[in-house]
């Protein structure tokens, strides 16, 4: 790739590999003067990315090259300062999507060259790419609309055919778990991780991105539960609860769907066991080191199952109809309580009768984005026999 | 189970374990082991967090313990005998596929029908995992389980970092479920011999197309061709022509002209084998497309059932699965769990090739009457005192419906 491409797609391995090989002190990067439009487009980047799109320059000449290319490193920088998992999902999602739209636009083979990087080797064949349906299935398993499905696929000898700008759209996904993975994944730095002259440069842009992203969590009730609010738990949760209340035993696939729901929306072990004193088979010592487990206490705290898994275990009561635009009951929880926080705040607004319109374009934003796929968590298996 | 049953079952699997040929699998030191065994009955608990450095080891451990169940771990990792499941570090898994009676539609009435039942299944799923998923035969493992059912064992190098949602995705596409016939009865441009005039295509005017069964040449696609075909063909072949194609009659939009001129579509070989060959789906009927894909739509039950192989969902999308060892015996039954070639399931009989003890007569009590067909005798026990060869003794006592001695 030149170096205009590696600017434009920053988080390719030849792209580190260039930026490494300038050899640049920290030191010089952080306040040299050569380099205050890469830290200012670093800035830019990241705020870019919480506001809704990182727009791409189109790049003249080396110089703008080199400051696009090591703005991303700044960037990088400054995610990890701000230190929120919620955030750095945001910030990939964001980087993968303006990557998106250029590579829509990029020749076949450059395509394929760039799908090699992220392990997805294809062969190209009249307008089309033949993938292996392993590599299919990694990138394509997280969209869910019907035409992604491997069943409506044609599929020969291993191979799945797709179409170009199906391709790019594969690519998103691949560049969006590196992005993240490289931020939040195993070995990667946290912010206290980083040297202290980093930490100071960032310092005040953290602060600042922290609170815009505080104020668009708690306007649009992006999750970090707060409060419980059983009145918006999916039916399912709902349904179980109303059983345990009521004395019925619960299968333990549906018993370990709602406490690992309760838990992961912010209940604690104590008031999920007292949600279980009224079960016919109590038994208290029991029932905490299994509320215990579930919580992590063996290393891994569990996600609630998924929808799909729900409905394999026959603890999907049916779908009503926010239930048909969400895949993982705890999507449901979001949804409601961005709707609730939504409604209030409209209220609110009209309360006040000032309405500005700023308000409303924000909020149409952050719609936008609350379309979003949540972390839908994967359930451990560990037990399991025959 | 009372002692002395306990004690014989004993015995006799570690006889069994002493020239038992285990097949044990790949990357053993990577493998977590898991017992249930009868030194610990009457209670029923799973010994786990095992793990052998090499083969001798295992081998040993069998013999000396006799186990009344054997497992080990899908999953490859790094330490596989740690404590907690996080510790263990965990590099890959195997891709496995569960074929078990329990999950299947219909309820056969014997035991040995049950077993026939998934076995058919079980070789529906072959022809997905070698013709639609490409893996070759020496990437396949296929097991008896010793109960009620099949497993197959991937281990192409290709999916074994394959996570729980990927593998789901895997069940999806064999079971069928997702399917959506939008995707296969279309419009494309033309570049072949069969053509419905001209319409707008991508957004420019006149280009022309035809209709088309997409992908009839491999996968679901094929399947439809052959169900679709299959359907026509069984049609023309009643009586009167009045009782030809009710399905479609019932559909309002589909008049006695239109019915009258699918008829001949169908009598018409050429006609059936170009939908086979070409997919091709452009006849002498308007909306011939749209009707087939009616007709698909309504028998979607029908035709995922047909084509479709159940497998057991939560297996393969657990990567952490224990399963049962080959060679091993399964204490629920007594009968051995048998590697087969793939070659060898068509002609597969498990109450007769995965029966293992022998004939010398065994005095056991029976608590209720039993009946059940092993090494291709049918053996009825009645309630009381009995004397069988110790093949069926073995299978009884397992199965908790005698003891041993009087």
């Amino acid at each position: 790739m030149d170096l205009e491409h590696l600017a434009l797609y920053p988080f390719v391995s030849e792209a580190s590999a260039e930026v490494e090989s300038l050899n640049l002190s920290l030191e010089r990067l952080l306040s040299s003067p050569a380099y205050r439009t890469a830290r200012a487009r670093g800035v830019e980047r990241v705020s870019q990315a919480l506001e809704g799109e990182i727009e791409k320059p189109s790049i003249v000449g080396d110089t703008q090259a080199l400051s696009e290319l090591l703005s991303y490193p700044f960037a990088r920088m400054l995610v990890i300062a701000v230190d929120d998992q919620l955030f750095t999902k945001r910030y990939a999602l964001a980087e993968a999507k303006a990557a998106h739209t250029l590579l829509k636009t990029e020749s076949m083979e450059f395509l394929l060259e760039f799908g090699e990087e992220f392990g997805l080797s294809a062969e190209p064949q009249d307008f089309h790419f033949k993938l292996h349906f392993t590599d299919y299935i990694r990138f394509s398993s997280p969209l869910k609309e019907a035409a992604w499905k491997l069943t409506n696929r044609q599929l020969q000898a291993g191979r799945v055919w797709v179409k170009k700008e199906e391709f790019a759209r594969l690519l998103l996904e691949a560049i969006r778990e590196r992005v993240e993975k490289s931020l939040s994944g195993e070995g990667t730095p946290s912010s206290s991780d980083l040297p202290a002259e980093v930490l100071e440069f960032c310092a005040p842009y953290a602060v600042e991105l922290k609170e815009k992203f505080e104020v668009r969590k708690k306007q649009f009730g992006i999750t970090d539960f707060g409060d419980v609010e059983p009145e918006l738990f999916p039916p399912c949760i709902s349904h179980a609860l109303a059983s345990v209340r009521a004395g019925i035993n619960l299968a333990h696939s549906m018993r370990f769907a709602m406490t690992s729901f309760l838990l992961t929306i912010g209940m604690s072990t104590d008031d999920v066991l007292a949600l279980f004193n009224v079960s016919p088979d109590f038994d208290a010592e029991k029932t905490l080191y299994q509320i215990e487990h579930i919580a992590g206490s063996s290393g891994t705290p569990y996600k609630p199952p998924a929808c799909e898994t729900m409905r394999t275990y026959g603890n999907c009561i049916g779908k009503n109809g926010l239930c048909e635009r969400i895949n993982h009951p705890l999507s449901y929880y979001q949804k409601k309580l961005y709707f609730k926080n939504k409604d209030k705040e409209e209220r609110e607004a009209a309360k006040n009768e000032v309405g500005e319109k700023g308000e409303t374009e924000k909020e149409a934003l952050g719609k936008k984005n609350m379309g979003k796929k949540g972390e839908a968590g994967r359930v451990e298996g560990t037990e399991g026999t025959e | 189970m009372n002692d002395r049953t306990i004690r014989f079952i004993k015995s006799r699997f570690q006889d069994y374990y002493k020239t038992a040929p285990i097949a044990l699998p790949d990357h053993l030191p990577h493998r977590e082991w898991a017992f249930i065994l009868y030194d610990d009955m009457p209670e029923k608990f799973m010994r786990r967090h095992k793990a052998f450095g090499s083969a001798g080891e295992a081998l040993d451990y069998l013999a000396a313990m006799a186990p009344a169940h054997v497992y080990s771990s899908t999953a490859y990792y790094e330490y596989p005998s740690a404590r907690k499941m996080i510790d263990k570090n965990w590099l890959g898994a195997e891709l496995i596929f569960d074929l078990d009676a329990d999950h299947l539609p219909g309820a056969p009435n014997s035991y040995a029908d049950m077993l026939e039942h998934v076995r058919k299944e079980t070789l529906k799923l072959l022809d997905f995992l070698l013709d639609d998923f490409g893996f070759s035969e020496d990437e396949l493992e296929l097991v008896f389980s010793g109960g009620r059912g099949y497993h197959f064992h991937v281990r192409s190098p290709k999916v074994l970092g394959l996570d729980s949602s990927e593998r789901r995705e895997i069940v999806n596409y064999i079971s069928g479920r997702d399917l959506d016939f939008r995707y296969f009865f279309k419009d494309v441009a033309m570049d072949g011999d069969f053509g419905s005039g001209s319409k707008s295509y991508m957004g420019q005017k006149n280009v022309p197309v035809k209709c088309t069964l997409v992908g009839y040449e491999s996968g679901w696609g094929k399947r439809i061709a052959r169900y679709l075909t299959d359907y026509m063909r069984g049609e023309t072949e009643k009586r009167y022509k009045k009782d030809m194609f009710p399905e479609l009659r019932q559909n309002e939009d589909i008049g006695e002209s239109k019915v009258k001129k699918i008829i001949k579509i169908a009598q018409n070989e050429g006609a059936l084998e170009d939908i086979l060959q070409q997919g091709r789906l452009d006849f002498d009927v308007r909306n011939f497309k749209e009707i087939a894909e009616y007709f698909m739509q309504e028998s979607k039950d029908n035709f995922t059932t047909r084509f479709g192989a159940s497998v057991d969902e939560p297996v393969t999308g657990d990567i952490k699965r224990l399963i049962r060892v080959p060679g091993s015996l399964h204490g629920g039954s007594g009968m051995q769990v048998k590697k087969l070639e793939l070659s060898e399931l068509e002609g597969f009989r498990p109450l007769e090739d995965a029966v293992v003890f022998g004939e010398v007569p065994v005095k056991l009590t029976v608590s209720k009457p039993f009946s059940v067909q092993l090494k291709g005798k049918d053996l009825r026990v009645e309630e009381g005192i009995q004397e069988v060869p110790e093949y069926a003794a073995v299978y009884l006592m397992c199965r908790g419906v005698a003891e041993y001695g009087q």
